[in-house]
Formats: C-alpha cells, sequence, structure tokens
C-alpha cells in the first residue's frame, strides 16, 4: 500500500520519482495500491498489479481514507509513505496492519528536524529510502535510527535525455543570439529561492565583457518569476541579457539542453538537483552550488560545484567550464532507470526478508 | 593479528575507490602490521582492500594478504587468530577441499565457500575481516563474538569504508570528523565510548559477536551470532554437577590454554602476582612449553614495598621454569611517553596505560605473542560488582517502585553533597539507579553520572546524546535471553559485554598494536566459556580462588594470600598529577579528572582531533 503526495498522472519530480518506483518495483512482480493526494490516473495505462485510487486532497478526508483502504484491500506487507509530512499517517496504517514501514525522505523537508510525532515515526521505520548521500546525513542528524536503515536511491534520467546536435529552429524563436547560452531549469517559486538565478544574474556584466553575444537563459514559470524579472532588469545590465523562456514541457528539454553550453544553477539546498544529470547526459557541462544534495549530482567529471555567495569562483567557474567544451555524458549511466530498478526491487527484497516491526523486536 | 582496512563503492553512482584514500588509511594502522604490507584492487574499481601483517602463522609469503581463493572468486583481508583452524581445516579436507597454504586466512576463505557468513558461529578465536565475494557481488564483514579484535566502519550511503581504527578511517581524508553526542556522552559516563558508537558520526564499530553484510544497495543491518547472556542462559540451563565442578573449570582453562597457544612464533606470558596470569603461566608449563618469557611490570615507586609485584611474579616464574623479564617504569617515563599514548589512542579512554607499558616492554624483549589474564575477573566473580550489584538491586528495589522517589533524593542528595556533605557525587543516584540491574550496573561503573554532564559538556549536546545513547537501556538490553539468568550470571554479562567490551578488550588491542605485540586472552573465549560450569555453581566453589589450584602443580601461597588485598598502581598518581588534580584526592577522583584530561589533550582540538 502507499500513500502518496504524487502519484501517477501528475508532473514535477517527486511524481517522477514515484512512478519510476512503482514501475520498477512492478516489473519486479510487486503488487501496490496506491493512494495520491494528488494525481489522477484514470485513462493511464499502470503497470501490471499496480492499482490507483482517485486523489484525495484534504488532510481528513486523505486520512479516512486511507485507514478504509488498508482495510478493505488489505493485508499488505508493506507501507510505502511518499513523504516525510505523512510519516504519521504511514506509522500509523503500518501498525494497523502489522505491516513494515517504508518512508521515502526527498531532501529539503528533512534539513531540519520535524516535530516530535513526525521524528518518532520516522524513528519507527523498517527503511527509509532518502535521494542524496546529503538528505541522508540531514536525516540522521535528527533521526535516531540505525544508519544501516537509511539507503540512498538517487533520482534517474530518463532515456530521453541523450546527446544530440543543437536546435537551430529553438535559438531561432527564441532569438538568441549566437551565444554562448547559459541555462537555468527549474520553478520559480517563492519558496525556492535557493536556487540561485539571482547569483547568475550577477555574474552577467562582467561575463558579458568576455563574451558580448552571451545570454541566460532561464526556463521555468511561478509565483516567483516576477519579481526574478526585475532583479534581472536590475542587476544583469543588459535587458538582453537574460531571457526568461517560460515552462518548458518535458518532451522538449533535451532540444533545450543541447542547444545551451553550459547548465548554471548555484543552487544551496537542492534535496538532489535531478536538473544537472539530465543537462549532464544531454551533453552539457554543469555549475551546481555547494549545500543541499547537489554533490551527488555534480560529479567530479561533468561539472563543478561552487559557493553560491561567491560571485568571483561563480564566474571563474563559468568561464572555465565553458572554454571545456562539451562533458563526457557517460557519466551519468549509472543514473539510468535499470540501475534505478535493480535497486530498488533489491530493497524490497531486503524488506520482505526482514521480521516485521524489526525495531520494536529488537 | 594486523591491521586490515577496505572500501567498497556499492552503489552503482559512487566514483570508483580511490586507492590513494585506501594508501592513507592503511599507512595510519603501520604499526599494527611491521612485517608486510599489500593491497588489492578489483579489476572494475568498486573494491579494494589493504592489510598490514603481523606474521604469527604461517610466516612464509603465501600467507600473506590480501589472500585470494583459488578460483578468485572470493578475497579476504583479515586480523586475528583463529586457534581451530587445524580442525576446520581437517575437516574441509574431508569434504575435498584442497589447501595451498599453511595459514588459517585460508581456512577462511574456504570455510566461507562451504558455509557461507554462517561460517562465523564456527570459529574459536580472536577476528575482524572484510570479505569479497565477486560471484554474489557482496561484502561480508565480520568481528569475533567478544569483540577483541576492532572493526570500525563508515557509510556514507554510497560508499562504506572499513578498518581495524577508527583515527585510520579519518586518516583517509573522505570521512566526516562531525561530533558524535551519543559516543561522548558515552564516554563521559563510562570512562570508554560504547559500541556501536564512536566519537565521530560518521563512524561506527562493528559489535562484538555480528557480521555485516553490504550489497549493492549497502550495509543491511548487523547480524548478531553470539550473545553473552542466551550462551550463559545454555549453560545454566545444563544439569550443574557441583563435585564435579573444579575438574570442569580445570579443564576449561587448560583447553582454552593449549588453544591459545597455536603460533609459529614462541608465545609468551604477561604477569601480574595475581592468580589468573599465574594460573596462565602455570598451565602452560604444565602443557610443556618451554622457555616461556613471563614479563611483569615493576613500578620505580613501589620498589622495595609490600605493593610491588616483581617478587611475587618472580615466586612464580620461578616455580614453572619461565624466564622472568622485570620493566620498571616510573613517572619520567609515563610522562615522556603520553604524547605518544593520546596519539595510539584510537578513541578516547580512562585506562589502557599499564597495557602500553607491558607491551612496550613485551616488544623490547622480542616478544611479539603474549597470553593475558584479562577476562577472568568476569568469567570468575573478580570484580566487587558481583557482591554489590546483586544487595543493591535487593535493597534499593522498593524506590524503583515509587514514581518519582529516587529523582528526588537525587536531587536533595545533590543539593547537600553541593552544600558540602562528604558524599561521593554518584552516591546521590543510589536510589534513583540502584533498584534495578542496568541501573546499578551504570552506578557502579559511571565515571560521572548523567546530571552531572551539563557542567562538563554542551547542554544540547547532552541531550542529543543521552537521547541516542540511552545508557539504561542499553545495558538493559545485554541482560535479555530466554529465561531471567541468576544473579551471579547478570553480573558476569554485564561486565563482559559491557566494561570488558569497550573498555579492556578495546585498550588492550590500540596500547598493544602500538607496539606491534599480538595479546591473546584465553579467558575471553566463547568455547571456554560454555566449558564452564554454570554461573551459580562457579560462584559456590569461589572460582576466582579455586584458580590457583588448576595447575600442577599450583599456584605459590603467598600468592593466593597476597590475591585477597589486590593490587594497586602508581598510575592512578600519575594520572591525577598529570591531569593537575589535587594531591589528596581518591582514585575515583582521579579518574573524573584524568577523563577531562584525556579527553581536552586528545579530542577537542579541531573539529575532534
Amino acid at each position: 500500500m502507499a500513500l502518496l503526495t504524487d502519484g501517477y498522472g501528475t508532473r514535477g519530480g517527486i511524481a517522477r520519482y514515484n512512478q519510476d518506483l512503482f514501475d520498477s518495483l512492478a516489473e519486479g512482480g510487486a503488487r501496490a495500491f496506491i493512494l495520491p493526494r494528488l494525481g489522477d490516473a484514470t485513462g493511464l495505462a499502470l503497470p501490471p498489479g499496480v492499482e490507483q485510487a482517485r486523489p484525495t486532497l484534504g488532510r481528513v478526508h486523505y486520512f479516512v481514507r486511507s485507514i478504509l483502504t488498508a482495510w478493505r484491500h488489505g493485508p499488505f506487507d508493506v507501507v510505502f509513505c511518499g513523504h516525510v509530512y505523512m510519516a504519521v499517517l504511514g506509522w500509523t496504517i503500518a501498525r494497523l496492519l502489522g505491516a513494515r514501514l517504508w518512508l521515502q525522505a526527498h531532501g529539503a523537508e528533512v534539513f531540519e528536524a520535524p516535530d516530535r510525532w513526525t521524528r518518532r515515526a520516522v524513528e519507527a521505520a523498517d527503511l527509509v529510502t532518502v535521494v542524496s548521500r546529503a538528505t541522508r546525513r540531514a536525516l540522521l542528524e535528527w533521526a535516531d535510527v540505525a544508519p544501516e536503515r537509511v539507503r540512498v536511491l538517487p533520482d534517474t534520467v530518463r532515456d530521453m535525455f541523450v546527446p544530440g546536435p543543437p536546435s537551430e529552429a529553438l535559438r531561432t524563436r527564441l532569438d538568441l543570439g549566437p551565444g554562448p547560452i547559459l541555462l537555468t531549469v527549474g520553478r520559480l517559486a517563492a519558496s525556492e529561492r535557493y536556487k540561485g538565478h539571482e547569483q547568475v544574474f550577477a555574474a552577467l556584466p562582467a561575463l558579458r565583457g568576455e563574451f558580448p553575444g552571451l545570454v541566460h537563459v532561464v526556463a521555468g514559470d511561478g509565483d516567483d518569476r516576477a519579481r526574478l524579472e526585475a532583479r534581472a532588469a536590475e542587476i544583469a545590465g543588459d535587458r538582453a541579457a537574460v531571457r526568461f523562456i517560460g515552462f518548458v514541457p518535458e518532451e522538449d528539454l533535451p532540444d533545450l539542453y543541447r542547444t545551451a553550453d553550459l547548465y548554471v544553477m548555484p543552487s544551496s539546498k537542492e534535496g538532489f538537483g535531478i536538473v544537472y544529470l539530465e543537462a549532464a547526459a544531454c551533453g552539457l557541462r554543469v555549475v551546481g552550488g555547494r549545500g543541499g544534495g547537489s554533490a551527488d549530482a555534480v560529479g567530479g567529471q561533468t561539472g563543478m560545484l561552487v559557493d553560491p555567495d561567491d560571485s568571483a569562483a561563480l564566474a571563474q567557474a563559468i568561464k572555465r567550464l565553458l572554454g571545456e567544451g562539451r562533458g563526457d555524458p557517460r557519466t551519468i549511466e549509472p543514473y539510468r532507470r535499470k540501475h534505478f530498478a535493480v535497486a530498488a526491487r533489491r530493497l524490497l527484497a531486503r524488506l520482505m526478508a526482514a521480521p516485521r516491526h524489526a525495531k520494536d523486536a529488537a | 593479528m594486523c591491521g586490515i582496512a577496505g572500501i567498497f563503492a556499492y552503489l552503482d553512482v559512487a566514483p570508483p575507490v580511490d586507492c590513494g584514500e585506501l594508501a592513507r588509511i592503511s599507512a595510519r594502522q603501520a604499526a599494527r602490521g611491521p612485517d608486510g604490507s599489500a593491497d588489492w584492487v578489483s579489476p572494475d574499481q568498486r573494491v579494494a582492500f589493504a592489510h598490514r601483517r603481523l606474521a604469527i602463522i604461517d610466516l612464509s609469503e603465501r600467507g600473506s594478504q590480501p589472500m585470494h581463493s583459488a578460483d578468485g572468486v572470493l578475497t579476504i583481508t583479515f586480523n586475528g587468530e583463529i586457534y581451530n583452524y587445524r580442525e576446520l581445516r581437517a575437516e574441509l579436507e574431508r569434504k575435498g577441499c584442497t589447501f595451498r597454504t599453511e595459514s588459517d586466512t585460508e581456512v577462511l576463505l574456504q570455510l566461507y565457500a562451504d558455509r557461507g557468513p554462517a561460517m562465523v558461529g564456527a570459529l574459536r578465536g580472536m577476528f575482524a575481516f572484510g570479505l569479497w565475494d565477486a560471484r554474489a557481488r557482496t561484502l561480508l564483514l565480520a568481528r569475533d563474538p567478544l569483540g577483541i579484535k576492532p572493526l570500525y566502519y563508515a557509510d556514507d550511503g554510497w560508499t562504506l569504508r572499513f578498518a581495524s581504527q577508527a583515527k585510520a578511517l579519518l586518516a583517509g581524508g573522505a570521512v566526516s570528523r562531525e561530533p558524535d553526542p551519543a559516543g561522548i556522552v558515552g564516554f563521559h559516563l563510562l570512562g570508554s565510548v560504547p559500541e556501536p558508537f564512536t566519537v565521530w558520526r560518521g563512524i561506527r564499530a562493528l559489535p562484538a559477536g555480528t557480521t555485516l553484510e553490504v550489497d549493492a544497495v549497502g550495509p543491511d543491518s548487523p547480524a548478531r551470532y553470539y550473545q553473552v547472556a542466551s550462551s550463559l542462559e545454555r549453560r545454566a540451563a545444563e544439569a550443574g554437577d557441583p563435585s564435579g565442578a573444579r575438574t570442569r573449570l580445570g579443564t576449561a582453562v587448560r583447553d582454552s590454554v593449549r588453544y591459545h597457544l597455536v603460533a609459529d612464533v614462541p608465545v609468551a606470558v604477561f604477569l601480574s602476582a595475581g592468580l589468573d596470569s599465574g594460573a596462565l603461566l602455570g598451565t602452560m608449563a604444565e602443557l610443556g612449553v618451554r622457555d616461556i618469557s613471563a614479563l611483569t611490570l615493576s613500578f620505580a615507586e613501589f620498589r622495595g614495598k609490600p605493593n610491588d609485584e616483581a617478587p611475587l611474579a618472580a615466586e612464580v616464574a620461578a616455580r614453572y621454569g619461565a624466564r622472568h623479564i622485570v620493566r620498571t617504569v616510573d613517572r619520567a617515563e609515563f610522562e615522556r611517553d603520553l604524547p605518544a599514548i593520546l596519539e595510539a589512542m584510537d578513541l578516547p579512554t580512562i585506562d589502557g596505560i599499564n597495557t602500553w607499558f607491558v607491551a612496550k616492554a613485551a616488544r623490547e624483549a622480542g616478544i611479539k605473542v603474549a597470553l593475558s589474564g584479562l577476562g577472568a575477573d568476569e568469567c570468575f566473580g573478580g570484580y566487587p560488582s558481583f557482591a554489590e550489584l546483586p544487595r543493591a538491586v535487593r535493597l534499593l528495589r522498593p524506590f524503583h517502585f515509587v514514581p518519582g522517589a529516587g529523582r528526588l533524593l537525587r536531587c536533595a542528595m545533590s543539593a547537600a553533597i553541593g552544600l558540602g556533605a562528604g558524599w561521593h557525587p554518584k552516591a546521590a543516584g543510589l536510589f534513583e539507579y540502584g533498584g534495578q540491574w542496568a541501573g546499578a550496573y551504570l552506578l557502579r561503573r559511571a565515571v560521572y553520572m548523567p546530571w552531572e554532564l551539563a557542567a562538563l559538556l554542551d547542554s544540547d549536546l547532552v541531550e542529543e546524546g543521552m537521547r541516542r545513547l540511552a545508557p539504561v537501556s542499553r545495558i538493559a538490553a545485554e541482560l535479555r535471553a530466554g529465561r531471567p539468568l541468576g544473579a551471579f550470571d547478570r553480573v558476569s554479562t554485564l561486565e563482559t559485554s559491557l566494561y570488558m567490551r569497550n573498555q579492556l578488550l578495546r585498550d588492550a588491542d590500540w596500547a598493544g598494536m602500538a607496539h606491534s605485540v599480538e595479546i591473546r586472552v584465553p579467558y575471553v573465549d566463547p568455547f571456554f566459556l560454555s566449558a564452564l560450569p554454570p554461573g551459580d555453581v562457579l560462584e559456590a566453589i569461589d572460582a576466582k580462588a579455586a584458580v590457583a589450584d588448576i595447575p600442577r602443580p599450583p599456584l605459590p601461597d603467598p600468592v593466593r594470600g597476597r590475591a585477597k588485598t589486590g593490587f594497586t598502581t602508581p598510575v592512578g598518581q600519575w594520572l591525577r598529577a598529570a591531569a593537575g588534580a589535587a594531591e589528596d584526592v581518591s582514585f575515583s577522583a582521579a579518574s573524573r579528572a584524568w577523563l577531562r584530561h584525556v579527553w581536552q589533550a586528545g579530542w577537542t582540538g579541531v573539529a575532534l582531533a
């Protein structure tokens, strides 16, 4: 039984992770009943053995439905809880069912210690999966859980992200000129200001002194866009230096990456940073930010990590990597789905081999 | 005996093993194995092992490590000795295995091929090893049942690193030095760091009597294959025959000593004026060992005084025809060695100084292997705790059942101590902790009590550390067995699985290995423990005194008489002076001052040394 924030039929990083996970487990023969907060799977072809209920957003309603589901569709061996915010609910259901509890943490939500009840629920989990080493470290800072039970299962890169020729059509349509092109992809949300857009804007005047055709393409939309546009106009020197191109559907992303020259996102709090990997998979070099889980996605061969607050270092890294040309996309091969799928099935097998409620039995 | 290390980049996304890092880890353990050094990297660079060798069994090059199985599937890096390797080998040969070396290491490889990870249950000895199975792509880490040989590991979620010493993992450069409040609080409470904690958050001790399997998603939970409480419970369940108990005791000791003599180099003995080490020497002589070297530590301060151990030890050595080496240590030497002691000390501890000097003396005398009487007090009931704990629990139990009473009394008594009442600070905890086994044990072994820590350490650190350490429930967990144990076995279990493991054995390892000396402990052996009569019988025959009659001829009478008063060392005085404490304080207060000194001098430098 899976309690998910984002089920099949939704978009975004967490949704994709969940779908990858249940696709992989289903391939291994596992059956799952998904109860999503968001995501309508009506008309979607779900993997064999996977069922998804209608979404239930309201908390109380969701709680009641999860209890009913547990009662009606059980017995279940494992309760998968897709978000730390729902850990208490996950624990309650697992207890009612006498099932093992598998909890998933994505990043930012565990960088600070949660309330006491959530903490206890996390500590009672039989398995906690996290997307990066930094998330694991952060969780172990406040959770008294055996470190062996906290396993890293990194995000995956979809097979559509592979190198290819730059799209001249895109370059013309967006009127990007000769470049070089710096690219940042991500939601422009006031709650996610850690992504470092403004730090890049601030580096542009100096960079454009050296590369007059350089533009910074900002893909994504959100409630912080107007403010960022104003900031760009203020600090980037030239209005033409930053292009806000709005939301880009996933199928168009590979062309966008292939057309750019460098991926730049000096984020300080990324849980993982799947976009770094997608960019690298398309052959881009990557500048990421130190802090959060970015270190797991920006490897030694694909790019560099800089201190987001050190603008000189940021400009220098951009200059250096622009001079190095394309990156080697083979370095992200271990992030492909087949590796993820093997690991996910192995974790499930390990969980099934352990006695139920190991924590109580110990 | 040796130093081992390894790195396993288990997750597909982890970068390949950094051989430079492995070399740095291994170099930090150079003293553990001066006779050879080698490493091995798997062809795909996902696994690498290093080994520093102290050659004791099969001195030839064929015995060197990391060692591979004939088919190349298995690779091992192993620290320790398997005393029953010849029997295991014979058994495997009967099954058709053929051997290429005379080493115990190869027996481990073949035994694993035959039985898988369950093989650890068949091993009689002290060991810590890493074994790579290239076919299953799993790494097995294992540690001996009672925790004689150390094994530490650091898992960052992508890559697992292991080594014989925690400080070696840090020397590699990739492991975080972030302090671990649970280990730090544990050290301040007990004077040694309780496993599985270390003082660094990123490094854990593999618990004694467990194995750890690591596959492509990382380590699974450590799997326990031995527990002292269950073993003593089984022993107690056998029909105890008090009439034959002395014979059984003698047979068990002789059998264990015989096993612990397996070596291709001479085996010496650390001889104090006590019964336990004397019985080891006597038994060795009785078993026909010739030219035994017996090593005794003597202190310049005590020369000519009744508390000098050397004259009595000389009498014992003479009785069994041993070559007696007396090594005299004085305060000046202690002060000279202190920086090296703190450097070699792998985790903070308030003990180990005696072992440091006796191992140093052994090395000077060219001794590579020595038997030690460590562990006898735990199994024969030699500590005062065997009388004190049952008494405390009996008398104070009523307070345990009145909610809040113990705590209230503690606060009142603490206040009285603060106002100058002449009680020991721990006395305040008597009513709160004394009425239950685990609490009484904590009280007995504590250096500082939980409520005193706030004055020594940051309060957030104390709170988090206490929460994760949960000392009383951690102690109580050691007592868990199918049926409740008798009083003697309870104390024996607690002393064996806590004090002996976290303090005595760990100190014997770092202080011995710093001088490349292997310390063997015949009284610390699960086979020996289960061959002994049940605990209540040991108590009835006064086993701690009966040890004197095991060898033929028995120990001389003056040693028996002396044993009752016990021995002192001037180490307490030195520690007191080194820690800058007032001259007239008791030893208990000296150990508190020394604990603070060790912590400040050795661990509170830049981010925990």
